[in-house]
């Protein structure tokens, strides 16, 4: 584990992003939780097709930052945009926004009284409305494309960590979401189950998905992201391109938690 | 999933041929010695002084418990005649005999679904054939206690004492034969179907001794002893032949029917058939055709038609937020209808209407979801229709005095009626309770602590006595009915706290997890936390459950004769029966721990599949 990347260092071919759309606009947001401020006009954007890392110590508001972009938390100043809708309070954009992002998160928050097909078909069949034979033959693909098509009629209390994680991700693709963010995903599992999750994204990322992902894994952020984020007591202290920001960090701060890091 | 395949081989292969095959050898778990009878007692009875001591003091008391009991059974002084002449009374009341057949259908129906849910939701486990043996054991031994306790002639003990000997022997036979834990196994439903075949068989042979009262004379007098067998052993009878044929009906089309309509059809069929036998086939309505005919069925067409245009265009997934407005309009005209006079079940199908309106956008859908929808709207519309216009129509069975039945129907009916529509009140007042919006929070929680305050008598008394003075002119309630309504609210108020425990227990990372996938709050509480907050509530809610059946009794108190009151008062007050409390009351307690265990029986067994899944 100590560092996966030295084992296929082939480098993905450079994306040429210059062109590609905006979709997630945030623009100095800005959330407290009582007198504590979490989030400090951060304002980053992120395009089409980009995978985009956020990295930083606990407590400096990397998973608060990614709720709040499918609203789980609110933002109390700034804007934010994702696929251009803005998020305000009205409930339908919510629910539009929700429907085109895609979330995982670190505890997998799968439905423990629903099969893992199940788990997988019901926001499809309820939310997009589609005929249960179609959502389940879609699920059984997704499940396929995640490796575990053999435990389809499991309870996700019957699955190890990087199964049910890999289920969540299962979930969450159903819905055919154009954006994907991920919450520390690996962060709950065993050493030994985090390969086959970080595998799993490296494929999505490598299928043009958007996503952000908040992580502690070195290895997968110097693999897979187009472009690094370095946050620390809600702000955001340096964003780079992913060889910049090793080879090249700017800020004091950056390199000396790159230096414990590393 | 490599460990987990490689963990399994090895496991089952350790059972067969140890290691040579596998590569990875496990050691087998350690084999826990079978300790025999004697050492068993010593190591679990008499292993300490102290425990010697306990056991022999426990000992004493239980027997003497025992014998204090049968001593009071078997006493001659006691007079359980007065039971067995009067069981028709404590099951029914004044039900005319000769409209009985009723009575039976209305049990066989219910042995029917019994029979048909039974085999749909597989249930019956397989029992090791000695385990039998080890529970007749058990028997056996409380028969030889029976025998050597009971204030017996020494002919009837030994008597008793043979019988327990035989029961004892073939249990013995049955334990050694059978051959260890993994030998034969028989279901728990054939044990279940021997049982009561011996109970049926014995009302053919043992005459269950009662009298009979002369009919039709004036003042009654009794006539010879007869037996309860001889009315009730064809009955009897024919209701077993019909739970076993419907158990293998249902096992005949389990495997060709789709399981998840099926048992939707079943459980739509077991909340129809309190009212319906209650109303249709014990009360048997005299119908007037010419009335139904020009109002009844064209209130029903109206309400079938217009509802099918607006629910199949609610259900579009098109329709959007108008939607909302339309059934928040059709729920506003429900409302209102109470303030101008007209039919009663106009207003109810509105309210009816505006319910499923309200409900429409959720499971909206294609076309198929849409037509589905639709039927379930004339589906219960059919069936609320033809309830209402029974209830409406006056009765061909003529009963004397207040509600048409009494005794152990009433207390049944109150208790089902009370459940049924209390849970649904009890879950949304729970989510009220919980929810977010201010007003339904404050509301919710005024209402459950405002009826958690007041004693179930007070409110019984209050609804029997006040309610129908409350009533809008030409609207009739009657006292059960107005009883019913308040006991569902006492019990809504309860259920409604069990609820909330569950709701509590849901992790905010679930709802988060609904909300990530763009659940609608309805879709959310309907799919995700209601079925997880209701299985953690199983224990409590069975709780209630038996206490809202036992709580019937409280009945009595504003006149409703049920199986308590009839017990104590009623046949106590009979000249041949004078100072029958006793008895009786011991009766109905045992009727009462029936029903009850086996509530509670039932609720293990949910426990059980239910928690299958999580592990």
């Amino acid at each position: 584990m100590t560092d996966p990347a030295t084992a296929e260092t082939q480098t993905e071919p450079i994306r040429d992003l210059s062109k590609a759309r905006d979709v997630i606009v945030c623009e100095n947001v800005s959330k407290w939780y009582g007198d504590f401020q979490a989030l400090d006009r951060v304002s980053a954007t992120i395009k089409e097709q980009e995978v985009v890392v956020v990295l930083g110590p606990s407590g400096s508001g990397k998973s608060t930052w990614i709720r709040c972009i499918n609203r789980l938390e609110q933002h109390q100043e700034g804007r934010i945009v994702v696929d251009d809708v803005e998020l305000t309070n009205d409930l339908r954009n919510i629910e539009k926004v929700r429907s085109e992002v895609g979330m995982v998160f670190q505890q997998f928050n799968l439905f423990p009284h629903l099969k893992i097909l199940d788990n997988v078909t019901l926001a499809p069949i309820w939310v997009r409305k589609k005929p249960r034979p179609e959502a389940e033959s879609q699920a059984m693909a997704l499940l396929e494309r995640v490796g575990i098509p053999e435990q389809a009629q499991k309870y996700p209390g019957q699955l190890s960590g990087g199964q049910q994680q890999r289920v969540a991700i299962a979930r969450a693709l159903a819905m055919e979401p154009r954006i994907m963010l991920f919450d520390e995903p690996t962060s709950a599992l065993d050493p030994e189950m985090i390969k086959e999750v970080l595998d799993v994204m490296k494929t999505l990322a490598q299928s043009g998905m958007t996503m952000m992902v908040v992580t502690h894994e070195m290895g997968f952020a110097k693999e897979v992201a187009d472009r690094l984020i370095f946050m620390e007591g809600g702000q955001i202290v340096e964003q780079n391109s992913t060889e910049e920001f090793f080879s090249n960090p700017t800020e004091e701060r950056t390199k000396l938690f790159l230096s414990q890091i590393l | 999933m490599t460990e987990l395949d490689s963990s399994n081989v090895s496991s089952t292969a350790a059972k067969g041929q140890p290691s040579a095959a596998t590569p990875v050898s496990k050691t087998a778990p350690p084999v826990t010695p079978k300790l025999s009878t004697w050492e068993w007692v010593r190591e679990n009875l008499f292993s300490s002084p102290f425990n010697c001591g306990l056991t022999v003091v426990t000992t004493v008391i239980l027997l003497t418990i025992f014998r204090g009991l049968l001593a009071f059974i078997f006493n001659p002084v006691r007079q359980w005649n007065g039971v067995a002449t009067n069981l028709r009374l404590m099951m029914t009341r004044a039900y005319p005999e000769e409209q009985y057949v009723r009575v039976w259908v209305c049990v066989a129906v219910i042995l029917i679904l019994t029979g048909l849910s039974m085999a749909i939701w597989h249930a019956g486990s397989a029992l090791p054939v000695s385990e039998v043996g080890r529970k007749l054991l058990t028997t056996g031994t409380i028969l030889v206690l029976f025998a050597l306790l009971a204030p017996f002639s020494t002919t009837a003990t030994m008597l008793w004492l043979l019988v327990a000997l035989v029961v004892l022997g073939f249990a013995e036979l049955l334990r050694r034969s059978a051959g260890g834990l993994e030998g034969q196994t028989i279901s728990t439903l054939t044990l279940l179907v021997i049982t009561l075949s011996g109970l049926v068989a014995s009302l053919w042979v043992i005459p269950y001794g009662h009298h009979s009262y002369i009919p039709k004379r004036d003042p009654r007098v009794l006539a010879e002893p007869g037996t309860v067998a001889l009315s009730t052993k064809l009955p009897w009878t024919l209701m077993l032949v019909i739970a076993v044929v419907a158990y293998f009906t249902g096992r005949a089309l389990r495997d060709r029917l789709p399981t998840n309509a099926t048992r939707f059809t079943l459980i739509a069929l077991w909340l129809l058939a309190p009212p319906a036998l209650l109303y249709l086939v014990l009360r048997d309505p005299a119908f007037d055709m010419g009335h139904v005919a020009t109002t009844d069925l064209p209130i029903f067409a109206a309400y079938a038609l217009g509802g099918t245009a607006l629910l199949s265009w609610l259900t579009r997934p098109s329709t959007g937020e108008l939607g909302r407005i339309v059934s928040a309009v059709v729920l506003l005209a429900g409302f209102c209808s109470f303030l101008t006079p007209m039919r009663m079940i106009v207003r109810i199908d509105m309210l009816a209407l505006a319910i499923f309106a309200l409900a429409a956008p959720t499971f909206s859908g294609g076309p198929r979801a849409q037509k589905r929808y639709v039927a379930g709207w004339i589906g219960l519309l059919g069936v609320m229709s033809w309830l209402i216009t029974a209830i409406n129509t006056p009765s061909t069975v003529s009963v004397p005095g207040g509600f048409f039945i009494g005794g152990m129907s009433i207390t049944l009916m109150v208790a089902v009626f009370t459940l049924v529509i209390s849970f649904p009140l009890g879950i949304a007042l729970a989510l009220a309770r919980t929810s977010s919006m201010p007003i339904f929070r404050l509301l919710a929680t005024w209402f459950i602590e405002f009826v958690r305050g007041i004693p179930l008598i007070t409110i019984l008394i209050f609804f029997s006595i006040m309610v129908p003075l409350f009533l809008p002119r030409g609207m009739h309630l009657g006292e059960v009915a107005a009883v019913i309504i308040g006991y569902v609210l006492f019990s809504s108020a309860y259920l409604a706290e069990n609820v909330r425990g569950g709701l509590q227990s849901i992790t905010r990372g679930q709802q988060e997890a609904a909300d990530a996938v763009g659940m609608t709050t309805a879709q959310k509480t309907l799919f995700i936390v209601l079925p997880q907050a209701l299985r953690v509530s199983i224990p409590p809610l069975v709780g209630h459950c038996i206490g809202v059946f036992k709580e019937t009794s409280l009945l009595a108190i504003i006149g409703v004769f049920d199986i308590l009151y009839i017990g104590r008062i009623v046949i106590p007050g009979q000249t041949e029966f004078m100072g029958s409390t006793k008895e009786n009351v011991l009766f109905v307690s045992l009727i009462y721990w029936i029903f009850a265990y086996q509530m509670s029986k039932a609720s293990q067994r949910l426990e059980q599949r239910t928690g299958l899944g999580e592990r």
